[in-house]
């Protein structure tokens, strides 16, 4: 072998040793971001509201897909071995870090499956996307959220990566892999329609520019590639959708026991059409771009993910000027779907925070591109040590920022991303709960009754999932006249009406749910009065020791 | 009958007069001292200056709630004090359980800036924390007004009002307020009512206990774990010796 050759050789090898060493480090930055501390943040009212629809189906191994709310069922069969692994089939015994855990996996999962993405956009730039990927605070802090978003983003980056891998192969295996996440797609959120859209519009305009091209055409790096404008494959389109319908049928009909369910899946799409204006729940069309590129409210930190979208913006730019290193088609591909899914979520009205992770995966995919086309854009030293200083600069400031979103603002409402959170403080009544319940005679079988709308009950029904015999009412006028439970948990709108309708005298407290609004605490005199005769908190502390970990911030 | 004789009834004359005269003077002089009593027992209506209502009502979260009587009649009535009662606190000295604050800095609790708004308030961190007003002397303390944070409905716990003649709160410590009804913050068993902030604020009654250290606890709140504190007025006469 010449020496030449042998030094070059030397030179990758080198070069793919450091690359390797360097996903090794990204993928323990990002666990080091998503594992600690995940009973952290008190569970919000739709983690909770996912994890007890979960704890049923962990006690009697029933599920029925619910076309009015809560999303596909995807969150729930996977949690399933997490759950039966931590406790067998006593709900009771799970914890938030159970349910929380699965999102992490999944955000894990999104950064290790960009690998399928090399040949796509160029290992230098998959690992600067993988980077953002691990430190992105939104991205964290929605991989710690137990929820379906980061299922969707995994399974949305599967079905982009295994599509745009048929389109480069042209095998049966990567058709069916495309159908399986695009039906893993279908049963985690309905929601997926946009992506679909997105997908089907990236398609669409990429093969029609492609077209206008004469054939075939050397490209600004002298590569040339082929038009994909061959007729599909029937029995791969065919691999593709039976691979999409089979996962499709196995989990909407709950592993063959509820054949309503895959049609109670295509009714559903209408009633999800329904909420996308009206609600409580409408932004400008701007929220989402606000949300990322600054964000302040109240005295406190000023966050802000301006480098993803001024990355993923250059990213862009270099693609459709054709001065991006990777492959054209794809890229053109990735930024024509990532706009059109960024309009398609800012043009509904109906927006919640989590939702932008849909995009935003896009984004840091283009990030990474613009990233190394503002490298490559300088030729002298100087400016490329400029561009990597300021990148490093960026990525630490991110990271700063994760920190302060997922472990020091992680439930306060100056987060951007905590949107109608339980306060960190609503800990206090559940430590109130449970030691009372160390001093009933009846402990965790002590009659306690929770009155309120659905809005002001989550997360009770998790934080109560211990106590057997909780009775929960949406209206006090519905409440057995006479009643004496050991403890209410009250709206306080319905704390007279509730009172009215109790037997005994009970002693009155007042915790916040979230930010605005309060519940009322009534304990029975005769327990109140034990507490006090015990030493109150201080005293019940010394006898049982701590009933809970303080609560969260 | 004998009838007196001239003389006799001139000297007894003159003993009427004189007896009359001091008769006189006695009910002038009680007549003073009833006077100048009254004037110092007359009441006025403390003049309290609210700042701007930034919720109305209550918000939809909390309606209904009736934590206290006083908040039961939404708006509260004139609170009598002395005549001559006024402000002592006004940009009086503070000092507070924890010197970092989270927010903003002490002097803003005396500062005369009531709004609600960001940048009125200052925040003490969590748990049970103190702040304290040094009025330089010792008064008469006839009415405590207290602005937790009234941007949003919320209740702050285990509020505690304490005056005291030294700044360690040693000697002839006082509680004029206290809410924290399991004893939870070590000050003893309230037997006071929770409440909810609003701009209207908290009215504490001084009873006229006298003092030159005032000190308000509180114990985080039903939103988060801070203490904050917008604005404390003192109000109250130099003290009697």
């Amino acid at each position: 072998m010449a020496p030449g050759a042998s030094g070059a050789k030397l030179l990758l090898m080198k070069s793919s040793l450091i690359q390797a060493v360097l996903a090794i480090l990204i993928i323990g930055v990002a666990l080091a971001f998503r594992l600690p501390g995940l009973n952290l943040r008190p569970m919000h009212h739709d983690e909770a509201n996912q994890a007890v629809k979960c704890g049923v189906l962990q006690e009697t191994g029933v599920y029925r897909y619910d076309a009015g709310d809560h999303h596909g069922p995807s969150l729930y069969y996977i949690t399933l071995p997490f759950a039966w692994m931590t406790s067998g089939r006593n709900f009771a015994g799970t914890s938030e870090s159970t349910f929380r855990l699965v999102p992490v996996i999944f955000g894990i999962g999104a950064i290790i499956l960009l690998l399928l993405f090399r040949e796509g956009m160029g290992r230098p730039a998959l690992l600067v996307s993988a980077g953002l990927m691990a430190i992105s605070p939104a991205m964290v802090y929605y991989s710690r959220f137990y929820i379906q978003e980061m299922l969707l983003v995994f399974f949305t980056l599967g079905a982009v990566a295994a599509g745009w891998r048929y389109f480069k192969r042209r095998t049966v295996l990567w058709a069916a892999a495309a159908g399986f996440f695009a039906g893993m797609m279908f049963v985690t959120k309905e929601t997926v329609v946009i992506a679909y859209a997105a997908m089907a519009g990236g398609l669409l305009l990429t093969y029609f520019r492609e077209r206008g091209r004469a054939g075939v055409q050397a490209d600004a790096y002298g590569s040339t590639q082929k038009v994909p404008t061959g007729v599909l494959d029937s029995g791969h389109i065919l691999a593709f959708l039976a691979a999409a319908v089979v996962v499709s049928v196995i989990f909407f009909s709950s592993f063959f026991t509820n054949w309503k369910g895959p049609l109670d899946a295509i009714i559903a799409f209408k009633g999800y059409a329904g909420k996308s204006a009206g609600s409580s729940h409408e932004h400008p069309w701007y929220y989402y771009l606000q949300l990322l590129a600054f964000w302040k409210t109240g005295p406190g930190p000023a966050w802000s993910e301006g480098l993803i979208l001024l990355l993923a913006l250059a990213g862009a730019i270099a693609i459709f000027l054709n001065k991006a290193a990777g492959d054209r088609l794809f890229l053109r591909f990735l930024a024509v779907y990532t706009i059109l899914i960024t309009a398609a979520y800012s043009v509904i009205p109906y927006k919640t925070p989590w939702c932008l992770l849909s995009f935003l995966s896009g984004m840091i995919l283009l990030a990474g591109v613009g990233a190394i086309s503002l490298f490559t854009m300088f030729r002298a030293n100087f400016g490329r040590m400029v561009v990597v200083v300021l990148l490093v600069a960026g990525g630490v400031n991110l990271a700063r920022q994760s920190w302060g979103t997922n472990f020091v603002y992680q439930s306060d409402p100056r987060n951007p991303y905590v949107y109608s959170h339980t306060v960190g403080v609503f800990m206090r009544l559940v430590e109130r709960v449970e030691t009372l319940s160390l001093i009933h005679p009846e402990g965790k079988k002590m009659l306690i009754a929770v009155i309120a709308p659905p809005s002001e009950t989550w997360p009770l029904p998790w934080y109560l999932r211990g106590y057997g015999t909780t009775g929960y009412w949406v209206d006090a006028k519905d409440l057995p006249e006479g009643i004496h439970p050991a403890i209410v948990v009250a709206s306080a709108g319905q704390k007279d009406p509730v009172r009215s309708r109790l037997a005994g005298d009970y002693q009155e407290e007042y915790y916040g749910l979230r930010p605005d609004v309060l519940l009322t605490v009534l304990i029975s005199r005769d327990l109140w009065d034990k507490f006090i005769s015990e030493g109150g908190v201080a005293g019940v502390e010394k006898k049982y020791g701590l009933p809970v970990p303080a609560p969260s911030r | 009958m004998r009838v007196p004789s001239e003389t006799y009834n001139r000297q007894l004359v003159k003993i009427r007069h004189g007896q009359s005269i001091k008769v006189v003077m006695t009910g002038v002089m009680m007549a003073a001292v009833f006077v100048c009593s009254a004037q110092e027992d007359k009441k006025v209506a403390l003049p309290i200056t609210l700042p701007k209502a930034l919720f109305e009502g209550t918000p939809g979260g909390i309606q209904g709630v009736r934590l206290d009587p006083v908040n039961k009649a939404k708006k509260r009535g004139a609170f009598m004090v002395p005549a001559g009662t006024a402000l002592l606190s006004s940009k009086k000295t503070v000092t507070a359980s924890d010197p970092v604050t989270l927010v903003g800095t002490l002097d803003q609790v005396t500062d005369g800036d009531k709004e609600g708004a960001d940048g009125s308030f200052m925040a003490l961190g969590p748990g049970s924390q103190w702040i304290q007003i040094d009025l330089g002397s010792t008064e008469s303390l006839y009415a405590i007004m207290v602005w937790h944070y009234h941007k949003m409905a919320r209740v702050y716990r285990d509020v505690v009002v304490q005056v005291a003649d030294d700044a360690d709160f040693i000697t002839n410590v006082r509680t004029l307020f206290n809410n924290d009804s399991d004893n939870s913050s070590g000050l003893g068993i309230g037997r006071d009512y929770e409440y909810i902030e609003t701009n209207e604020g908290k009215l504490i009654d001084g009873r006229g206990e006298k003092g030159r250290y005032v000190r308000l606890y509180s114990k985080e709140n039903t939103a988060d774990g801070a203490n904050h504190y917008i604005e404390v007025e003192i109000y109250g006469k130099p003290a009697v010796k």
